[in-house]
C-alpha cells in the first residue's frame, strides 16, 4: 500500500515535469510545420512583409557560424586550462580555478553581452560584428567547456597515467598517448552541448553580433550577421502581420531541430563512451 | 627472549650487513632520504645502497613506506629530501631530466596496468615515435623472453593486450619496462595476489634480470624473499629497521620489530587501519 502510494505520488510529481516540455513540443510544431514551404530555407531576404515572406537559410548559416566560430575559440583555451590544472596546478590552485569557473558559469549570459558591447563594439571599435559574438559567445561557454574537459581527463585512470610516467614517458607524450585516446569522446560530447548552448543563446548576441536586416551571409569577421534566435526575437516582438508570426513560429522549429541535433550527437557520443568504458 | 646481545643498532647493522662487496659497484645510493605528506613522516632518513647486480628485497608492514621509497627512486616522487645518487649523478639533477631518470630506474606497479591496445605495441609503449617505426620485432622478442611470457604469446602478439591473465599482464609490464631499456627494475609487490604458477614465472625472470641489474621487489611473502635470495632491508614506519643478506635476515632478525613482523604479530608500526 505504501509502495503504491509512493509510486502514484513520484508519478505526479514526474508527470508535470514530462508533460509541460512535450505540451511546448507539440505546440511548437503544431504552429510551427504548416509554415514550412518551399521558401522557407531559400537565401531570398525579401524586401517587404517584415520577414514574413523571407527565407530563413542566411538565419540558420549566421547562428551556425557564431556558434562554430566560437566554439573554435572556446577548445584551444578550454583544453590548455584542463591540462594545465591536470598537469601542473596543485589542489589548491585547482579548487580555486574550479571555483572561479564555475561562478562564470552561474553569471547571465546577458552580462557577457554588455561586457561584450563595451569592449568589442564600442571600445575596439569592431561595431556589431560576428568576432564580437563569437567572442562572447566563447566565453560563455568556457567555463562548461573547461569543466567538461577536465571531469574527461579525471576520468582516465590515474594507473594509465602513472604507469606511463614510470616509463619516462613525458607529460606531452602522456596526454597524447594515455589521454587524448580515452577523453576525446567526453570532450566531443561536451562540444557538441557547448554548440547547443551557444545556438540556445539570445541575449549576448542581440547587442553584440546580429541585426534584424541588411545582412545576409557573414561575409566578414566584423560584419555583423543575421541569426535565428534574434529573428524569432524581431519577428514575435514587433511583428503585426499574421504571417511574420507563423514565420517566427516555423524558425522557432528549425531552432529547436538544430539544437535537438546536437544535444542527440552528444548523447550518442556519450553513451558510446559509456560502452567502450 | 630478546637478548641484549642480539639487539645491534640500525646504524651498526646498516654498516655490517651485506653492503655491496668492494668488488661490486656501487649503482644506486640513497642518503638521508625523509618524505612528508600532510605533516605524517612516510620516510624517515633512509640510506641505503644497491650494487650493480642482484635482487633486493624490502618488506615491512603496510604503511611501513616500501612503497614511497620505490616512486621517490623512480622519480614519480618529486618532493623528497636528501640524496638519491645514480650510477654517479645525483637524480634531482638528472643530465636528461627526470622523463630520462624515470627511463633509467624502471617502476613496475603491484597492479598491472596494460594499455589497450596489442601485445606488441605494449611492450613498445614507452619508446618513442621515431625509434617505434623501425621494426622492432627483435626488441620485442627479446623483452618477452626476458619476462618469461614470449613462450605463450609469441604468436599472438597482434592481440589485445587486455585478454591476458593477471599474471601474464604482470609479466607484459615487465617487458614493457625493459623495453626503454632500464639500468635498475624496481618492482612494487609484483605477485601479488598471482596464482604460485605465475609468480614462479615472475620470479624466474626476476633471477634472470638480476645477472645484468639491480632488482628491487617490495613483498609482503617471506617465502619469497627466501626464494629470491640476494639482500633484504626491512622497513617499519618509514625507518629502514634492518637490512642483510635475505636467508641470515630471515633465519635470524637481530631487531625486535623484524622478529615480531615476521612472526606476523603486530609490531609498533601502526597498520593500515590506523592510519
Amino acid at each position: 500500500m505504501a509502495n503504491r502510494f509512493t509510486q502514484a505520488l513520484l508519478i505526479a510529481l514526474a508527470l508535470p515535469a514530462i508533460a509541460v516540455p512535450l505540451a511546448c513540443l507539440l505546440y511548437l510544431l503544431m504552429r510551427g510545420l504548416p509554415g514550412f514551404d518551399s521558401n522557407l530555407f531559400s537565401l531570398n531576404l525579401g524586401e517587404s512583409g517584415f520577414g514574413s515572406s523571407q527565407g530563413i537559410m542566411a538565419q540558420v548559416i549566421g547562428s551556425l557560424a557564431l556558434s562554430i566560430l566560437s566554439c573554435l575559440l572556446a577548445l584551444p583555451l578550454a583544453i590548455g586550462l584542463s591540462l594545465y590544472s591536470r598537469l601542473y596546478a596543485g589542489p589548491r590552485s585547482n579548487s580555486v580555478m574550479q571555483h572561479v569557473l564555475t561562478t562564470f558559469q552561474s553569471i547571465p549570459p546577458l552580462v557577457y553581452g554588455l561586457c561584450g558591447l563595451v569592449v568589442f563594439v564600442h571600445l575596439l571599435g569592431w561595431g556589431i560584428s560576428l568576432a564580437a559574438g563569437a567572442i562572447v559567445l566563447a566565453m560563455i561557454i568556457l567555463p562548461v567547456l573547461t569543466l567538461n574537459t577536465i571531469h574527461a581527463l579525471e576520468r582516465v585512470p590515474s594507473d594509465y597515467t602513472d604507469a606511463a610516467r614510470a616509463l619516462g614517458m613525458s607529460p606531452s607524450r602522456v596526454v597524447w598517448h594515455v589521454w587524448r585516446p580515452r577523453a576525446w569522446r567526453s570532450l566531443l560530447t561536451g562540444l557538441f552541448l557547448a554548440v547547443a548552448r551557444t545556438l540556445s543563446e539570445t541575449a549576448p548576441i542581440l547587442f553584440t553580433a546580429t541585426v534584424f536586416s541588411g545582412a545576409s551571409w557573414p561575409n566578414s569577421l566584423f560584419a555583423p550577421v543575421t541569426s535565428l534566435q534574434t529573428h524569432i526575437f524581431y519577428l514575435a516582438q514587433e511583428a503585426v502581420d499574421e504571417n511574420a508570426v507563423a514565420r517566427a513560429w516555423s524558425s522557432a522549429l528549425v531552432l529547436v531541430t538544430l539544437v535537438a541535433m546536437f544535444s542527440l550527437i552528444a548523447h550518442l557520443l556519450n553513451r558510446r563512451r559509456s560502452h567502450h568504458g | 627472549m630478546d637478548s641484549p646481545a642480539l639487539i645491534a643498532t640500525a646504524d651498526n647493522i646498516e654498516n655490517t650487513l651485506s653492503q655491496p662487496t668492494p668488488s661490486q659497484k656501487i649503482r644506486v645510493e640513497v642518503s638521508e632520504l625523509s618524505l612528508k605528506r600532510a605533516g605524517r613522516v612516510i620516510l624517515n632518513k633512509l640510506n641505503l645502497s644497491l650494487a650493480d647486480t642482484g635482487i633486493t628485497a624490502v618488506i615491512g608492514p603496510s604503511g611501513a613506506g616500501k612503497s614511497s621509497l620505490l616512486r621517490c627512486m623512480n622519480g614519480l616522487i618529486k618532493d623528497w629530501q636528501g640524496e638519491i645518487i645514480v650510477d654517479g649523478v645525483a637524480s634531482k639533477h638528472w643530465p636528461a631530466g627526470e622523463d630520462a631518470l624515470r627511463q633509467h630506474i624502471g617502476l613496475i606497479a603491484q597492479k598491472p596496468t596494460v594499455f589497450p591496445c596489442s601485445i606488441a605495441d605494449n611492450v613498445l609503449f614507452g619508446i618513442r615515435g621515431k625509434k617505434r617505426r623501425h621494426d622492432n620485432s627483435q626488441l620485442i622478442e627479446s623483452c618477452l623472453k626476458q619476462a618469461a611470457l614470449w613462450d605463450e604469446v609469441s604468436d599472438r602478439l597482434n592481440h589485445d593486450a587486455q585478454t591476458l591473465s593477471i599474471g601474464q599482464q604482470q609479466r607484459l609490464c615487465i617487458a614493457r619496462a625493459l623495453a626503454v631499456k632500464p639500468a635498475v627494475i624496481l618492482l612494487d609487490e609484483p605477485t601479488a595476489s598471482l596464482d604460485p604458477r605465475s609468480k614462479n614465472k615472475i620470479e624466474a625472470s626476476l633471477h634472470g634480470l638480476a645477472k645484468t641489474m639491480p632488482v628491487v621487489v617490495v613483498t609482503h611473502d617471506l617465502d619469497q624473499v627466501r626464494r629470491l635470495g640476494g639482500q633484504a632491508f626491512f622497513m617499519c614506519d618509514g625507518t629502514l629497521i634492518e637490512q642483510g643478506d635475505s636467508e641470515t635476515l630471515l633465519n635470524t632478525p637481530q631487531r625486535i620489530e623484524t622478529r615480531e613482523f615476521f612472526q606476523w604479530s603486530v609490531c609498533d608500526c601502526p597498520s593500515d587501519a590506523d592510519k
